[in-house]
């Protein structure tokens, strides 16, 4: 008679693909991203479902140097990449104070943009939650952190 | 990763002022797409064709950007229309309504077709 095999713990199911930090510069979100498409190059998830995942993890980087760090380019951007169960996690972690912002990302209304009623800008939240499958954003008094998903296997991505 | 700023020229065609677009349409393309906009709609063409070919980025300052480019043309009574956008950038057209105003084409040559029949 063997040993029941030992209960799976959460660390069993988590695996961390890469970890690294940004500075707080225009046009640095293209470095998250390309990091983050290199380190998913052996998970399932090609073509389409990768641009999308790029894009989001882009979209999230800006908006952490922006909001959160307010560019100052000595404040890092981190961003841990990992795959937990089924999904796949990006966090990207800014050093921002404050409520984090809200994660609705309705759509913004276009027309009201092309009549001059609202500012053109304001497509990064729209645009991350409609690249991903799953999108949480939390915060305490130094940092926002931003949670992508994306689920892993044949119904994975958007 | 170095970023590619955007370079364009701008050419005219029988019916159409064309704006190539080389390299990413983010926050530093604001001054190189409003100056070749500018240059567009002084050849006064009834269509102006934005020419995405050399362009592999945009992120949402960049959009934000073509909107703007968007509300100018409607003020003018002018088409603007595109082309040549990956799989990638016609999705995020068609999430964000783009394509709703801004009728997209697969190629340059389509695109010139549709602006000299209407």
């Amino acid at each position: 008679m063997t040993d029941p095999k030992p209960a799976r713990t959460d660390a069993d199911l988590r695996r961390i693909l890469t970890e690294f930090s940004v500075p707080s510069e225009p046009g640095k979100e293209r470095l998250a991203m390309e990091t983050v498409a290199e380190a998913v190059r052996d998970l399932d998830i090609r073509g389409e479902n990768l641009e999308r995942l790029k894009t989001a993890v882009a979209e999230a980087t800006m908006n952490a140097m922006e909001h959160g760090n307010k560019y100052r380019s000595e404040v890092p951007v981190e961003v841990e990449v990992l795959v937990v169960d089924q999904d796949l996690k990006v966090r990207i972690t800014d050093r921002g104070s404050g409520p984090p912002p809200q994660e609705a990302g309705d759509e913004p209304d276009l027309v009201a943009k092309l009549e001059g009623m609202q500012t053109p800008r304001g497509w990064g939240l729209f645009l991350i939650n409609s690249m991903v499958d799953e999108m949480s954003i939390t915060g305490d008094d130094g940092h926002h952190t931003v949670e992508l998903v994306v689920h892993l296997g044949a119904e994975g991505g958007k | 990763m170095a970023v590619r700023h955007l370079s364009v020229e701008v050419r005219l065609e029988p019916s159409v002022a064309v704006l190539d677009l080389v390299g990413e349409i983010n926050g530093f393309a604001e001054e190189a797409l409003n100056a070749a906009y500018a240059e567009a709609d002084a050849m006064d063409t009834q269509t102006i064709l934005l020419n995405f070919e050399g362009v592999d980025y945009i992120n949402s300052t960049g959009i934000a950007l073509i909107v703007g480019l968007l509300a100018k043309a409607r003020a003018s009574h002018k088409r603007l229309l595109a082309c040549n956008l990956s799989e990638h950038y016609v999705e995020i057209f068609n999430i964000t309504r783009l394509s709703d105003f801004m009728s997209v084409f697969p190629d340059e040559e389509s695109a010139v077709v549709e602006a000299s029949v209407s």
